[in-house]
């Protein structure tokens, strides 16, 4: 018995060294060898990089997905005399973007098609000594690629659609088109033209029983057909190869025009927006005037504003919406869409982008997100509609629209500052340390006052001729007189008003913040502001 | 008396066995700290430092350092990276801004002052002290100069006075102590122009920090250091680039340092107190069976020589 506990203490403890052993000496190391960093450096960059990536629709690949530099294979065949049709197949006098192939196949016939074509043609090449892909599967499906994409993506803007427009002679039923679906058929409504993107999104979708094609195939086998059918009349057309769109600097070399004439779709000038109706959605505010004509300038697209159709807001964002979030979100009320936050599409969202700007942050980067705005700054939208006065009886939208907006404008747009600036005002609080501060107030203000120039935006917030005051005195009431800044902020860390800065902090942090904010470099170290203390004899 | 290898091996895995019985070890530290009620900490915006370094001057003139070997006007210090040095208790540092590289982010580098400090938790002449008002202090008198503080502190921060041959101190922060029992600020708050250092308790600076990440929504990574780094810290940070990028460690945890070795320390006593009654009680064993093992022997020895011989029974027997 005794022996037996023995051999079991022995044998506990041998497991215990051997455990040991493992853990210190690594007698049985199997640890991973380490991945061969890659070198960052030797890694190329191409914008015209194909990814088979419709192999990913039937499962999980087999190997990596095959590396297709698609320009280079445009560059060789031309040096051939052969064209595109070395690749792809033409259907109604239209060339496919998919190669070698008109439709979809199954899984096995694609493979099929890519590596027998891809390896038949390399071996030939190869077979008369000339230059060529590879020919073994992992060539092509590498493990990690030293060729990476740097493709960005491509997009009409306003100058583009106007050249197109200009150069298919006003014929907007050349690329734009409805699909009628008792026939079957692509065809034109006139006044109905929209985005492509609202029908063709980023992958093909089935609507019904028809398919509705990518907007990536849809742009390559329309875009690059009439570049090529363009070319082949000996006209100036757009690019063909890869790079012409998608390559970064390439993009810049597109020629823009700089007045682009107003498009034509029946777009309304102006617009009332509206914030009730007659079926019992009582308006809390005051009906909006919006200049669609002015906005139409500041922007590049329409589906910077218009998500997804042309048409007005409220056809899909109600005045009344469901807590739902849907997926297109359709049901997001009107109210919540214009007021957003963050998002483009949306007012407020879009004009307190444009508070980023170098011009306006200097006040606007040190306004509190959450401080509800005073309530005239509503009225700057919800405007409060103009007494009716006798003569002008009709109150019908026309109307009361002529009535508001040219007053509105004039007096919008063309403020005057007439505030009593004061010229310098001393600062004395570090007389201690420094000589006092000149502080040249009225300078600033003038400054600030021409940065408005050449921004209707920022002279239509800044309406009033003390707004811009209240970047530096907040709080107080606008006028002439604002209360001296000591009065609040005494001293530093008061419990009762934890974010309250002190005297010396609020100042520097306004003037130091505003001038770092507007990228004002000349004033950098105490003494820019603060002259040496004289020393007194 | 010998002890066979088995016997041996034997004891050595009953007395492993025996220290894995103990208490758990987090028990015994008792409950986590937060801090002493209504202690100060100050709250350092990274936001809103512009690198003047105002706050070294501050804190050379306040606890009587030795001048800099250059000017605190100087700027150009800030291009490298320094560490605090028995002659300058805080620091500041410089480092690119990702988001907008023309105006770099400065961190103001110090003793933390945590709510449980590792340096106070290593040091067993108890020379390290956390005071009510958040403070932790360091009483030379006591000090015997062994450093483990220097190998405890996460940051890095206590530094050794190697120059001072016979009365060699160890030097950092005391988040002016002496100054804010006087109802002072700490020199380096109380000279911030920019009132990137704000001071006050602990739970009215965290609530500062909310309030800015409320109304600031996208100047701040959502995230006040010290909240519970190291099981919390006196000194918070606030800053727009990621703390890592700062230089500041993100790989601490949230547990104070004394709890990391407290299971360990925990069972110190445990080994000092039971080892010698096993071992002794082992060998009292082994001994006793000896023993009777040898009277057994003897018996039988004598009772068979009684069988043989009955007139040879008077044999002493030499042990």
């Amino acid at each position: 018995m005794v022996k037996g506990k023995s051999y079991l203490i022995g044998a506990g403890i041998s497991v215990t060294i051997i455990i040991l052993l493992i853990g210190f000496v690594g007698v049985f190391d199997v640890t991973a060898q380490p991945k061969t960093p890659v070198d960052t450096q030797s890694i190329q960059f191409r914008p015209d990089i194909v990814f088979f990536d419709n192999m990913e629709a039937f499962g999980k690949l087999e190997k990596t997905k095959a590396i297709f530099l698609h320009d280079q294979h445009t560059d060789v065949l031309e040096k051939k005399n052969k064209d595109c049709l070395a690749c792809h197949k033409t259907e109604n006098g239209r060339m496919s973007p998919k190669f070698m192939r008109l439709k979809d196949v199954g899984r096995e016939e694609l493979t099929k098609i890519y590596c027998d074509n891809c390896t038949k043609c390399h071996t030939e090449m190869i077979a008369a000594g000339e230059k060529a892909g590879p020919v073994k599967c992992d060539d092509c499906h590498m493990e990690r690629p030293l060729i990476q994409s740097s493709r960005v993506p491509m997009g009409f803007d306003k100058s583009l659609h106007y050249r197109h427009y200009r150069a298919q002679k006003n014929k907007c039923d050349r690329c734009h088109h409805e699909y009628d679906k008792k026939s079957q058929k692509l065809f034109y409504a006139k006044g109905k033209e929209g985005t492509c993107r609202y029908c063709h999104k980023e992958q093909t979708e089935k609507d019904g029983t028809e398919k509705v094609i990518s907007m990536r195939f849809a742009s390559h086998l329309a875009c690059i057909d009439c570049h090529q059918k363009t070319r082949a009349k000996h006209m100036d057309a757009g690019p063909l190869r890869c790079a012409g769109c998608h390559d970064a600097k390439e993009q810049l070399k597109i020629e823009k025009v700089k007045n682009v004439p107003r498009l034509k779709r029946g777009q309304p000038d102006n617009v009332i927006i509206k914030t009730g109706d007659k079926k019992g959605h009582i308006a809390r505010m005051n009906q909006v005037p919006f200049s669609h004509k002015s906005h139409e300038e500041y922007n590049d697209t329409c589906r910077v504003c218009h998500l997804a159709s042309l048409e007005s807001c409220a056809t899909c964002h109600p005045l009344v919406g469901s807590n739902k979030v849907s997926k297109n979100g359709t049901d997001i009320p009107l109210k919540n869409a214009f007021h957003k936050r963050g998002h483009q599409s949306s007012c407020i969202g879009c004009h307190e982008s444009k508070q980023q700007d170098k011009s306006c942050a200097g006040c606007h980067a040190f306004m509190s997100k959450t401080r509800q705005q005073e309530s005239t700054a509503c009225l700057r939208c919800h405007m409060v509609p103009l007494p009716e006065k006798t003569g002008v009886l009709s109150t019908s939208r026309a109307a009361k629209m002529a009535r508001l907006m040219p007053q509105l404008w004039k007096e919008t747009f063309a403020p005057i500052y007439k505030v009593n600036v004061p010229k310098t005002v001393v600062l004395k609080d570090l007389v201690d340390q420094y000589e006092a501060v000149e502080y040249p107030h009225r300078k600033v203000f003038d400054a600030m006052v021409k940065k408005l120039d050449g921004s209707k935006l920022a002279q239509y917030f800044h309406y009033d001729e003390t707004t811009l005051c209240l970047g530096c005195h907040h709080n107080t009431p606008a006028g002439d007189k604002p209360p001296r800044c000591g009065i609040c902020h005494d001293k530093p860390f008061n419990e009762n008003n934890l974010l309250r800065p002190g005297i010396m902090g609020s100042f520097h942090q306004q003037c130091i913040g505003c001038h770092q904010k507007m990228g004002i470099e000349k004033y950098t170290g105490c003494t820019s502001c603060h002259k040496e203390r004289k020393k007194q004899s | 008396m010998s002890i066979s290898r088995r016997k041996f091996l034997g004891w050595v895995g009953a007395a492993g066995l025996s220290t894995t019985i103990g208490k758990p070890a987090a028990a015994a530290t008792g409950k986590h700290f937060t801090g002493y009620p209504n202690s100060f900490a100050i709250l350092h915006d990274t936001t809103l430092c512009v690198g003047c370094r105002t706050c070294e001057a501050a804190c050379n003139k306040v606890n009587d350092l030795p001048p800099p070997d250059k000017p605190f006007t100087d700027l150009s210090v800030l291009e490298a990276r320094r560490r605090t040095t028995t002659k300058a208790f805080t620091v500041v540092n410089k480092y690119d801004n990702p988001k907008d590289p023309k105006s770099p982010v400065f961190y103001k580098k110090q003793c933390n002052h945590c709510l449980e400090p590792a340096c106070a938790s290593a040091c067993f002449v108890r020379a390290f002290k956390k005071t009510k008002t958040g403070a932790v202090t360091y009483d030379s008198s006591v000090c015997v100069g062994c450093r483990y503080c220097i190998i405890a502190c996460p940051f890095e921060i206590p530094t050794f006075e190697y120059d001072q041959v016979l009365t060699p101190r160890i030097r950092k922060c005391t988040m002016c102590y002496p100054r804010v029992i006087e109802g002072l600020l700490p020199g380096c708050v109380e000279a911030c122009p920019m009132e990137a250092l704000s001071f006050g308790k602990r739970e009215d600076m965290m609530t500062i920090a909310q309030e800015r990440f409320r109304r600031y929504p996208n100047r701040y990574v959502n995230h006040i250091y010290g909240e519970h780094e190291m099981g919390g810290t006196s000194w918070l940070y606030i800053s727009g680039t990621p703390f890592k990028e700062l230089g500041m460690r993100e790989d601490l945890g949230d547990t104070p340092a004394p709890q990391l070795t407290a299971g360990a320390l925990s069972s110190v006593p445990m080994i000092v107190g039971l080892w010698p009654v096993l071992l002794a009680g082992i060998y009292a064993v082994s001994k006793r069976k000896e023993k009777i093992a040898q009277s057994e022997q003897k018996q039988a020895l004598t009772s068979a020589l009684d069988k043989e011989s009955p007139d040879e029974s008077d044999i002493k027997e030499e042990s």
